[in-house]
C-alpha cells in the first residue's frame, strides 16, 4: 500500500507541476520526500488578496490518499476560513476527516483553496470575528486583509513556520509572535 | 443444374459464411451444411422489460437492479420492470438441404433459452428465410438472412413498442435477469477504467463497480481502504470513495421526494463481492450492529458481567451470519416502545411486556428495571442504584468524563476534544453538536451556533468556536497545561481574544483571593506561592489585587488582554502599571477609579483605618513588583514582613467590597503619580502621618 501511495503521489506531483493550477507554483520541500509540498499561491486577481504571494504547506500522511492531507498557510492571511495565527489552519470541508474521500485529488484541493481566497465562506468560519466583519463591515475587512497582504505576503514566500501538530508545549503561548 | 453445381454452390456459401462469421459452428459431425450461430440480443438502447403479474414472484437473488416496487408504469399500475441491455441470445440453426439454393429455401430453426421470445415471433422470423429466398430469386440467401436476423435484434424483433418497453412472461424472469447481469459483467471486464484512488488505468476485471452508485474503483484500492477502515472501526467511511457521492445521492433522493434516505453505506454482501475476507466482513457486521445498539439510548444490556449482550428488541435485530438488518425508520420504530396501539389509545400497563428483557446472547431473562433475574410481573422492584457499586477507579473515570468530555445530544456518547474548534461530529452517530454546551447543530450550518443569527440573536456560545482549541483535559492537545487555556491567555492575537467570557471551569486558575493571609499566616504562604506559580508565579501581586485592578479598570487596552476570565491580578497589575506610563494624564485627572468589582476589597476595613493601610500595602507590593518582577513570591513575604500590621486589617477588609472614599482616591492618585517618577517612598516616610491623614 505504501508503494501505491508513493506512486499516486508521484503521479499527482507530476500532474501538478506539469500543468499547475492558475497562479500556483509547486515544489517539494525536500527533493527526496514526496510527502511535503510547498505551494506558492498568488492572490486571485480581483480579490483583496491580489498582489500577495502566499505559501501553502501540504503535508501528506503516509497512508495518503486514505487519510486527508494537512494543508496550512505558511503566510499569514486575514481570512474568515484561515486561522489567524502562525498555524495557518484552513477550514475546508473536503479536508475534514469525515468528508475526505480517497479519490479527491490534490489538484482539486488546491483549486478549492484558491476558490476560498476568491470567495471566503463566512458561514463556515474558523475566525468568527473576521467572518462577522466580512459580512457586516466589508470595508474594514478589506482594509485589514490588504494590510495583512502588504505586511506578510509581499516578497519571497517563506515556508519556515512551526510545523503543524507538534508537541509545542507553550510555544503558542509565548513563541513565534510576529511583531506588528 | 447438376448435382455438382449444386454441391458447389452450397460449398461456396459455406466458405463465405464461415469467413464472415467465424463464430459459426457446425454442430452435426455428419452434416456439414448445418450451421449454428448465437445471435446476441442487444437492442440499440436498453429496453425496459416488465413481467406482468410477477410482482409476487419476487426473486431476491437477481434483484440487484430491481427498482424497488417501482410504480412508474404509464398507466399507473405497479410494474415489475427492469432496464436491460442484454437479453438471452437467439440460437439460429441454418441448414442447407441438398436442393438448396435452387429448389428449396434453407431450413431455419430459431431457439432461445429460456424460451422468452413468443413462439409466433420465432415462427415469423423463421418464415422470413423462405420469403427472402424468394425475393432474391431463389439464390444463396444465407448471409442476407443472418444479417436480417441481426438487424431485427435492434428493436427486439419488433416487440418493443413506442414506449420502449418489452413484455416478457414472468416465468423467464430469473433467467433473463441473470443473463443480463452476466453480460454486463463480461462487458465491464473488458473495459478499462482509471481508478480514482491509485490513478492507474485498470482492466474492468480488476475493478469493482459500486452497486448503489456505479462508481468504479480498482479492487486492490477498495480492499486496502475498507480493510483498514473496518480494522480501525471507522465504519462511517465504509462507503463509496467518490467525493460527494453520498451527498449527491441524498440530494437526488430529496428532490425525488422519497422519504426513505438512500443507503450510503455498503452492504456486507457487496463487501464480500469486492471481495473482502469473510472475517473482515463479519467484523463489519458486528461493529455495525454494536453501533446501532450503542446509538440507541434505550438499549438494555444483560446484567451478567461475563455476557454484556443486548436485550432482544424489535428495533435492532441481531445479525445472522453476514446479513445485517437495517434499523427501521425512526418514525415507525419509535412508537414501538410506547404502549400505544394504532388508535392512539394507551394500552394497559403490562409488567411483563414492559420489564421483561431477554438477553439475545445468553438468553438470560431479567427485569429491565432492577436488573435481577426475572421475578415475574407481580414483584415490585426498584431501579438499580448506579453509584453505590462503583469502584474508585470507575468513579475517577466518571469524574474525568464529567469534567473533560461533552456528551453527544443524540446518543450520549461522551466526546473529549483533543484539538480544534467546538463544532463536533459524534464519532458514533454522526450528530453535529457544540462542544461547549452539547447543543445539537444543524449539519447544514453548524457554525451558526457560534455566530450571530440573521435576527441578531446569539447563543451563549457566540464567538466561542475556538475556545479550548488545544483540547480539553490534562493530557490532550498540544501539551499546554490545562488544555486550551494556556493558549487562550497567551495568544498573541487580540483578534482572537473574546472579552467578558466566563470560563465554566476554572480549576487551573489560581483563585486570586486577595490578601488571604490571616494573622500568623506565614505558614500558608508557601502554599499560596505554589498555587500562584502555576500562573506566572506573581503571587505578591496576585494577593494584592485591589489597587492594581482599579488602575486596570481605567485602561481598556491593558484590560483587554487579561480579561477573558477574571484575569488574574498580576497581569493586570503589570499592564496597568505599564500602561500608566502612557496615560498618566488620564490616570491623574480622569474619572475616579472604580471599585474594581469583586477584587476591590480591603478598603472599608474596621474603623475605616484598615483600608488605606491595606492599600498601602498593595502599593508597596506593586512597586516591588515593578522593581523586582522576577521575585514576586519573595516580595510577598517581604511585604508582609514590612507591614505586619496590615494583615489583620486586610483580612477584615477582605470581606467587604466597596468604593474608595474621596480621600482614598486622592491618595491613590498621589501615589500613582509619585510612583511613576519612582518617588512614592515619600508617602511612607512617616507612617503615623499617613494613618492620621486617612482617618481624619
Amino acid at each position: 500500500m505504501a508503494s501505491g501511495s508513493q506512486k499516486r503521489l508521484a503521479k499527482e506531483y507530476a500532474d501538478c507541476t506539469k500543468t499547475p493550477p492558475t497562479g500556483m507554483s509547486i515544489h517539494l520541500a525536500n527533493e527526496s520526500d514526496l510527502h511535503k509540498w510547498h505551494v506558492t499561491l498568488e492572490g486571485p486577481a480581483g480579490s483583496v488578496y491580489a498582489g500577495g504571494r502566499f505559501g501553502l504547506i501540504i503535508t501528506l500522511p503516509t497512508d495518503y490518499p486514505f487519510k486527508a492531507p494537512d494543508v496550512r498557510f505558511a503566510t499569514r492571511i486575514y481570512h474568515p476560513n484561515v486561522t489567524n495565527d502562525n498555524q495557518g489552519g484552513i477550514c475546508l470541508g473536503l479536508l475534514k476527516s469525515g468528508n475526505w474521500k480517497p479519490s479527491t485529488r490534490l489538484l482539486s484541493v488546491l483549486e478549492a483553496i484558491r476558490g476560498l481566497l476568491a470567495e471566503p465562506q463566512p458561514d463556515d468560519p474558523l475566525e468568527a470575528r473576521i467572518a462577522h466583519e466580512y459580512q457586516n463591515d466589508r470595508k474594514e475587512f478589506e482594509k485589514n486583509a490588504r494590510s495583512y497582504v502588504n505586511h506578510y505576503a509581499k516578497g519571497p514566500v517563506k515556508f519556515d513556520v512551526a510545523p503543524p501538530n507538534v508537541n509545542a508545549s507553550g510555544s503558542s503561548k509565548d513563541g513565534a509572535a510576529p511583531s506588528r | 443444374m447438376t448435382d455438382d453445381e449444386q454441391e458447389n454452390l452450397r460449398d461456396i456459401e459455406l466458405t463465405s459464411l464461415t469467413s464472415i462469421y467465424p463464430e459459426l459452428q457446425q454442430v452435426h459431425a455428419d452434416d456439414r451444411y448445418t450451421l449454428v450461430l448465437d445471435v446476441p440480443v442487444t437492442p440499440v438502447k436498453p429496453v425496459t422489460v416488465f413481467f406482468p403479474a410477477a410482482a409476487e414472484a419476487n426473486t431476491p437473488g437477481s434483484a440487484a437492479r430491481l427498482r424497488d416496487g417501482a410504480a412508474d408504469g404509464a398507466n399507473g399500475r405497479p410494474l415489475d420492470s427492469h432496464e436491460l441491455a442484454h437479453l438471452p441470445s437467439l440460437r439460429l440453426e441454418l441448414s442447407f438441404g441438398p436442393n438448396y439454393p435452387a429448389e428449396e429455401p434453407p431450413r431455419v430453426s430459431l431457439l432461445t433459452t429460456p424460451p422468452w421470445l413468443p413462439a409466433e415471433t420465432l415462427r415469423k422470423l423463421e418464415g422470413d428465410a423462405a420469403r427472402l429466398w424468394e425475393e432474391m430469386g431463389r439464390d444463396m440467401v444465407g448471409f442476407t438472412y443472418i444479417d436480417h436476423v441481426q438487424q431485427s435484434v435492434d428493436d427486439v424483433f419488433g416487440l418493443v413498442g413506442d414506449s420502449g418497453t418489452l413484455e416478457v412472461d414472468p416465468r423467464h424472469k430469473i433467467g433473463i435477469l441473470d443473463f443480463d447481469m452476466e453480460a454486463r459483467k463480461a462487458a465491464f471486464q473488458k473495459e478499462t477504467f482509471s481508478c480514482g484512488v491509485c490513478l492507474d488505468p485498470k482492466k474492468g476485471s480488476a475493478c469493482h463497480k459500486m452497486m448503489d452508485c456505479g462508481h468504479v474503483f480498482c479492487v486492490s484500492c477498495l480492499q486496502d481502504f475498507y480493510n483498514n477502515a473496518i480494522k480501525e472501526g471507522d465504519l462511517a467511511n465504509v462507503r463509496c470513495l467518490e467525493p460527494n457521492c453520498a451527498k449527491e445521492r441524498e440530494k437526488a433522493a430529496e428532490s425525488s421526494k422519497r422519504r426513505k434516505k438512500p443507503r450510503t453505506f455498503i452492504s456486507p454482501s457487496e463487501l464480500l463481492q469486492i471481495p473482502l475476507e469473510q472475517d473482515v466482513v463479519q467484523r463489519y457486521v458486528k461493529l455495525k450492529y454494536k453501533n446501532q445498539l450503542e446509538s440507541d439510548k434505550n438499549t438494555i444490556y444483560c446484567p451478567r458481567s461475563w455476557c454484556d449482550g443486548a436485550a432482544r428488541s424489535k428495533k435492532h435485530k441481531k445479525p445472522e451470519g453476514l446479513k445485517l438488518s437495517e434499523p427501521e425508520d425512526s418514525e415507525s420504530s419509535d412508537d414501538e416502545g410506547q404502549h400505544t396501539d394504532g388508535s392512539g389509545k394507551t394500552k394497559p400497563y403490562n409488567a411483563t411486556t414492559e420489564l421483561l428483557a431477554v438477553c439475545e446472547d445468553c438468553g438470560f431473562a431479567f427485569c429491565s428495571r432492577c436488573f435481577q433475574s426475572w421475578h415475574g410481573q407481580f414483584v415490585v422492584c426498584y431501579p438499580r442504584r448506579k453509584n453505590g457499586e462503583l469502584t474508585e477507579e470507575d468513579k475517577a473515570s466518571i469524574d474525568y468524563l464529567k469534567r473533560y468530555s461533552t456528551p453527544c445530544p443524540t446518543c450520549a456518547a461522551p466526546a473529549q476534544k483533543t484539538h480544534g474548534c467546538n463544532h463536533m461530529i459524534c464519532y458514533r452517530c454522526r450528530t453535529h453538536f457544540c462542544y461547549l454546551c452539547s447543543a445539537w447543530l444543524d449539519p447544514g450550518n453548524p457554525y451558526g451556533h457560534f455566530n450571530q443569527a440573521p435576527s441578531g440573536m446569539t447563543t451563549g456560545c457566540y464567538m466561542r468556536l475556538w475556545e479550548l482549541e488545544n483540547g480539553d483535559g490534562e493530557d490532550v492537545g498540544n501539551g499546554n497545561e490545562g488544555g486550551g487555556r494556556g493558549r487562550e491567555l497567551g495568544d498573541d492575537e487580540e483578534e482572537r481574544f473574546v472579552p467578558l467570557i466566563e470560563e465554566p471551569e476554572d480549576e487551573e486558575e489560581p483563585e486570586v483571593v486577595a490578601p488571604a493571609m490571616p494573622a500568623g499566616g506565614q505558614g500558608a504562604a508557601p502554599h499560596q506561592g505554589e498555587e500562584a506559580r502555576q500562573d506566572n508565579g506573581q503571587v505578591g501581586i496576585a494577593r494584592e489585587g485591589p489597587l492594581v485592578l482599579r488602575i486596570a479598570a481605567n485602561q481598556p487596552a491593558g484590560a483587554g488582554r487579561g480579561g477573558p476570565r477574571r484575569a488574574p491580578a498580576p497581569q493586570q497589575g503589570q499592564q496597568g502599571a505599564r500602561g500608566g506610563g502612557h496615560q498618566q494624564g488620564q490616570l491623574g485627572q480622569g474619572p475616579p477609579p472604580r471599585g474594581g468589582g469583586g477584587r476591590g476589597r480591603g478598603q472599608r476595613g474596621r474603623g475605616g483605618g484598615g483600608g488605606p493601610r491595606g492599600l498601602r500595602q498593595n502599593n508597596q507590593a506593586n512597586q516591588a513588583n515593578q522593581q523586582r518582577g522576577q521575585q514576586q513570591r519573595r516580595n510577598a513575604n517581604i511585604n508582609h514582613d514590612e507591614a505586619p500590621g496590615a494583615r489583620d486589617d486586610q483580612d477584615e477588609g477582605d470581606h467587604d467590597g466597596g468604593e474608595l472614599n474621596p480621600e482614598q482616591r486622592a491618595w491613590v492618585r498621589q501615589f500613582v503619580q509619585l510612583a511613576l517618577v519612582d518617588q512614592e517612598d515619600i508617602l511612607f516616610e512617616d507612617d503615623e502621618e499617613v494613618g492620621g491623614w486617612v482617618v481624619g
